[in-house]
């Protein structure tokens, strides 16, 4: 699962260019961190649905990569 | 003998002696014709318009629920009754009949609309062949069916032959090889079909000298499959035209603005971007609010005198991401420029974060070409948002049932 998110999260971040990361730590902000912007969290989602049919954002945004494995596990 | 009607595909020739001893033989008559067989549609049509009987085209594959829904939801009734026509002697005996078709024949078809049940449409002769062009330059055309029959867009073609007498021959539904060799074979000069149809063409290599006009429309025609389209068919002309089922063929144009004719001027109209036709143009069946009908198409206004337009897109295609319109059209030009590129479906997903995000479906011409590259190259021609965020390469579209590509 960790593997899949951490490849879901760099493909996204690839996608525009922007730096990737070596593994993911539970404290790392999408936004601040990671550097994802609105789009980004939209495509991210998608990707993580295709994946694992969760909608990690139904129910309001989620900020740091805890609460993705939270709403996935 | 002379061919009023060539089916390649199922090996079948009907020579116009053929259709007139077929016409004097007795026969049952229903309203509602459903076929799967273009030569049976033609000739129902035909012998509605003699016996000034209406007719009902419903597609095919429409299951006998949706046929009952559609049918109660319209208020038709379908008649049937024995009949015999008049024997017609020779084939120009038969076209002037049919030129003189009774006010009171009608034809009805459904619009494949984008939501809800197919809406009803009934046209008379005089809607149904107001683009129709008759005439001595005319007597010699063969015509492409490329065109499911029983929607807006076949029937043109279909009536657009009859008036003239020439011959039809049957190109949907064969695969591209197919209908190139098809054209090659039977020497056909005129082709209407969807932007679709053409680009399905596009990855052959064959050539077809004999066509001399192409016509296009449905969708937005786009200038990379134009270009490509001109090597397939060199001695082709080009145009688009602007119709629907509500009203018929509107307007041609031989790039990608339409100017309106000054018969037509006083029944057009553009108010907040979207293109308003008069309702003296629609179908008798329709319904309009007021004078004017709305299309639903955006368009831009380039010149007032004459009032020269540009369609932009559909005003229900444009995806909202999060704010920013994008229009899929313009999305899918930008696709198709790239070589590796065959052909490409751009639609929106509904999506948490943003509303809705813009989705690609892509035939690749190659494997080499993956999300990445793609990618990078749209990100140069596009605005970030409108570049699509996922990328999925496909053997083939998924289209609508005529023939359109499916924004949802």
């Amino acid at each position: 699962m960790d593997e899949k998110l951490l490849e879901v999260i760099n493909t996204v971040l690839q996608n525009r260019g922007r730096a990737t990361v070596a593994e993911l730590n539970d404290n790392h902000d999408l936004r601040k961190d990671l550097g994802m912007d609105s789009l980004d969290l939209a495509e991210l989602t998608v990707r993580v649905e295709a994946e694992c049919d969760v909608d990690i954002f139904a129910d309001g945004l989620v900020n740091t990569v805890a609460e993705i494995r939270a709403k996935l596990s | 003998m002379e061919s009023f009607f060539i089916d390649s595909l199922r090996d079948v020739c009907i020579s116009w002696q053929t259709l007139l001893e077929r016409l004097a033989t007795p026969r049952r008559y229903s309203s509602l014709c459903q076929s799967d067989d273009a030569y049976t549609i033609v000739e129902h049509i035909i012998v509605s318009m003699l016996a000034a009987e209406p007719i009902v085209l419903m597609d095919y594959d429409m299951s006998p629920e949706e046929q009952r829904a559609v049918l109660e939801t319209s208020g038709l009734s379908i008649v049937e009754k024995d009949i015999q026509l008049t024997r017609f002697d020779s084939k120009d005996n038969l076209l002037a009949a049919l030129r003189e078709a009774s006010p009171e024949w009608s034809i009805t078809l459904f619009t494949s609309g984008t939501t809800g049940r197919p809406k009803r449409v009934s046209h008379s002769f005089a809607s149904i062949t107001r683009a129709v062009r008759r005439g001595e330059k005319h007597c010699d055309d063969v015509w492409g069916l490329a065109y499911n029959t029983t929607h807006m867009a076949g029937i043109q073609v279909i009536m657009q032959a009859l008036v003239n007498g020439n011959s039809m021959v049957r190109l949907f539904g064969l695969s591209p090889e197919q209908v190139l060799s098809g054209i090659n074979r039977y020497e056909v000069t005129n082709l209407s079909a969807t932007p679709t149809f053409y680009r399905l063409l596009l990855g052959q290599s064959a050539v077809c000298p004999t066509v001399n006009r192409l016509t296009s429309g449905g969708e937005a025609f786009d200038a990379a499959t134009l270009q490509r389209l001109q090597t397939i068919f060199p001695n082709a002309k080009i145009t688009n035209v602007y119709a629907s089922t509500e009203f018929g063929a509107l307007f041609a144009s031989e790039g990608r603005d339409f100017v309106v004719k000054n018969g037509l001027q006083h029944l057009i109209r553009v108010d907040d971007s979207e293109l308003l036709v008069h309702k003296s143009l629609l179908g008798e069946s329709m319904v309009v609010d007021g004078e004017w009908y709305r299309t639903g198409d955006v368009v831009e206004v380039l010149r007032e005198e004459p009032m020269t337009l540009r369609f932009v897109s559909r005003k229900t295609d444009m995806i909202n991401v999060g704010g920013y319109k994008v229009n899929p059209a313009e999305v899918e030009d930008v696709f198709r420029q790239h070589d590796s590129v065959r052909d490409v479906r751009v639609y929106a997903k509904a999506n948490s974060v943003v509303g809705h995000i813009v989705c690609a479906e892509v035939v690749r011409s190659t494997h080499e070409l993956n999300e990445s590259l793609l990618r990078s190259f749209l990100s140069e021609r596009l605005q970030e948002f409108k570049v699509p965020r996922m990328i999925r390469f496909v053997d083939a579209l998924s289209t609508t049932r005529s023939g359109k590509v499916k924004r949802s």
